[in-house]
């Protein structure tokens, strides 16, 4: 028990808050999605902070859980990015304007 | 209040009389509009039914002195009340006699004028509507179901002027009678309710009776002036007199009923109705007496140069309607109303042997008819004479016992302006009367070329017995009517507790009546009657007085001129404008609103996914903020 829970907290804000910073202001579907990645995994910090501070597994757990879906969210969202640049020859969001 | 010793004959008798004309009228509309035939019939029917009640109740209650009224609660609230049913009294007793015997007459005489129509059937559906609701006008209580009535006139007689609609000008005819006539009705109806208001309720006995002695003469004198607004309208009085010329598009049957019994009458009718209330006001009868004779004289004039046979009794008409409402307004009630009575007979009698002439001859000129013989035709022509005769005032026939009240009454007056006014009117009616008969009965020489072609009329028309019969009827009333006099007179007085106000004589006034039509007879027949008359009145050797009269005192002209500049240019001007920058402007500018609104707020749908992104952690963050902090 060495580092204080707000320590750690504040780590988890920091990570999430640079993980939204990627999310919204580069201009690459990639980066996007790495931001997305970084902001769970500051979320993940969050959790394991609180079961270790409150002793209790289902935080740990909720982590496994969340690994799990990002790598699935990764999958899926490169697989989309992949076929969107095959369509359109960009990896630009300003670029994917067919609804407008 | 019900008088004493009324049985329910007398109550079943005036339904019969009010209330079949409408039966037949919606029998014809929903039925039997394909016979036409069965409909003529059915509406006779229901108008002689309609007039043998009226007669039954007439003989039934010949010299009643207080009046009968059925009625029922109609309308109440607070301090107002309003009630409908049936009122017998001498008046509208004599008047409902006339109403049914005019439109009895006129529609058999229909049936010959106008066999072969089309709109046959739609005739006498629109005749019995006519019919109907100037009966109940005839009998109306209360001011109220009087007015209703009033504007069912209204609409029966547009309908009949615009029957023939295919014709422009009958359908512009209709529209001017309706339009002109509503404007007087306006006053009317704000009458009503300014009595209605200060009396509570609208009882004609009420407001003849001491009811309106509690009203301030202000407000009597008001009523009383926009009352009468609604009879300039409805008797085509000055200033709202020329729909009345222009009413003769209709059917010649039409404008005989419209302007002996029905229509134009039932403005005079209400005059003498509310005869008591009018009296209360001299302010109002003045008016009443001003308005008469401008327009019993503006109306000869015109009739002075009118070569439209038609026309000349439609001038005739608002002439002697004047007349009527001179003698009123001088305080001779029986005057006024005996005027109406004969009037009745003898003008139906001229406008019905118009018609004759005028389906004989397919022309409504006067001269036309001459030069093709319209002497040859001997009932109608004599029954013209007859009828030309009483509105003259000639001796022995109706015109002369009422005209003479008449002028009797106004002589009364102690401004003698008003006698002279009605003599000066005697002159001019004599003159374009029988202007009229002498023209038709001795024709200009050379013009009789064309008498051979059309001497056998009397063969071709089937209608024509069956169209003579009702002339010679009013013929004989037409005469016969003036020698009851007296007893019309103690008949109608009998109300006001049968003092016959004792009238100072005129010994004068007869002679210089009759020397008067003398003179204007022996000038028409120095005009247009001895052999070798140039026929040219006198007036229209005045190029300048001939405009005048012939453009009706240019009164036409002043409503084009007011309409196209203050109603077109200014008050649809305004409108239009109103309409196109603040009505059209509101709604575009609310487009426009919207329009840039979403321009606007389009900004946020540039398709960015990561605004959208930036939104939801904004978004989260306010949240965030509003629940833990």
């Amino acid at each position: 028990m060495g580092i204080p829970f707000g320590y750690v907290l504040a780590l988890a804000g920091i990570v999430v808050v640079l993980g939204m910073i990627c999310a919204t202001t580069r201009r690459n579907l990639i980066m996007i999605l790495l931001g997305v990645e970084v902001m769970l995994n500051g979320a993940a910090i969050a959790f394991i902070a609180a079961a270790l501070r409150w002793q209790q597994l289902e935080g740990q757990a909720f982590v496994l859980f969340i690994i799990a879906i990002a790598a699935a969210e990764v999958s899926l969202g490169l697989a989309l990015i992949v076929y969107l640049y095959h369509r359109t020859g960009s990896l630009n969001p300003e670029d994917y304007q067919v609804l407008k | 209040m019900i008088a004493v010793g009324s049985t329910d004959t007398t109550l079943l008798a005036a339904i019969a009389a009010t209330k079949l004309p409408f039966v037949a009228f919606a029998v014809i509309l929903l039925l039997t509009r394909r016979r036409p035939r069965l409909s003529a019939g059915l509406s006779l029917t229901a108008i002689a039914v309609s007039l043998a009640s009226a007669g039954f109740l007439l003989v039934k209650h010949w010299g009643i002195a207080r009046p009968i009224e059925y009625a029922a609660l109609w309308l109440a609230g607070g301090d107002v009340s309003v009630r409908v049913g049936i009122l017998i009294d001498p008046l509208s007793l004599i008047m409902l006699a006339v109403v049914a015997a005019i439109c009895l007459l006129v529609q058999v005489y229909s049936l010959g004028y106008m066999a072969g129509d089309p709109g046959f059937s739609r005739y006498y559906a629109f005749m019995s509507l006519f019919a109907w609701a100037m009966t109940n006008l005839t009998l109306a209580p209360t001011l109220l179901q009087l007015y209703i009535f009033w504007e069912l006139v209204g609409l029966a007689s547009y309908l009949l002027i615009g029957f023939w609609y295919e014709k422009f000008s009958a359908s512009e005819a209709g529209k001017k009678a309706f339009v002109m006539t509503r404007c007087g009705d306006v006053a009317f109806f704000l009458g009503l309710l300014l009595i209605l208001v200060h009396l509570g309720n609208l009882d004609i006995r009420e407001l003849n009776g001491a009811a309106a002695g509690r009203l301030s003469p202000t407000v009597v004198t008001a009523g009383a002036l926009l009352i009468f607004g609604g009879i300039i309208g409805k008797s085509a009085q000055f200033p709202l007199l020329t729909w009345l010329p222009d009413a003769m598009e209709g059917p010649t049957p039409v404008s005989a009923l419209l302007h002996s019994a029905t229509m134009v009458a039932a403005g005079v009718y209400l005059f003498a109705r509310l005869f008591p209330f009018f009296s209360l006001s001299p302010t109002a009868l003045g008016v009443c007496l001003a308005v008469g004779t401008v327009s019993m004289l503006i109306a000869s004039t015109m009739a002075m140069v009118s070569r439209d046979i038609k026309q000349v009794w439609a001038y005739s008409t608002i002439s002697q309607l004047g007349l009527m409402i001179m003698g009123l307004a001088a305080g001779n009630y029986v005057a006024g109303v005996f005027h109406l009575t004969t009037h009745a007979a003898f003008k139906a009698l001229l406008f019905l042997c118009s018609g004759v002439f005028i389906h004989a001859f397919h022309s409504n000129d006067m001269v036309v008819i001459g030069r093709q013989g319209g002497r040859r035709l001997r009932v109608p022509m004599a029954c013209l004479v007859i009828a030309a005769a009483a509105l003259s005032g000639i001796p022995p026939f109706s015109g002369y016992f009422s005209k003479e009240r008449i002028l009797g009454a106004l002589a009364d007056l102690p401004n003698p302006l008003w006698v002279a006014a009605g003599l000066l009117g005697a002159f001019l009616t004599t003159y374009y009367t029988f202007r009229l008969i002498f023209i038709i009965l001795f024709p200009a020489p050379g013009g009789e070329d064309t008498a051979q072609s059309h001497g056998s009329e009397h063969g071709h028309h089937g209608g024509y017995a069956v169209m003579a019969w009702p002339l010679v009827i009013l013929a004989a009333v037409s005469v016969a009517l003036g020698f009851g006099e007296k007893a019309v007179a103690q008949f109608l007085l009998n109300p006001f507790g049968s003092v016959t106000p004792a009238a100072a004589h005129h010994a004068w006034l007869p002679y210089a009546a009759l020397g008067l039509s003398a003179a204007a007879m022996l000038l028409a027949w120095f005009e247009f009657g001895r052999r070798g008359a140039g026929q040219i009145g006198f007036v229209e050797r005045v190029a300048p007085l001939h405009a005048l009269f012939g453009e009706r005192w240019y009164i036409d002209r002043a409503y084009r001129w007011l309409l196209d500049q203050v109603v077109y240019r200014l008050f649809s001007r305004l409108c239009a404008r109103n309409d196109q920058k603040i009505i059209d402007g509101a709604v575009d500018g609310l487009g426009r609103v919207i329009a840039a609104g979403g321009g606007r707020m389009s900004i946020l749908h540039t398709g960015m996914v990561q605004y959208r992104l930036i939104v939801v952690f904004v978004s989260i963050a306010l949240m965030a903020i509003y629940f833990f902090i």
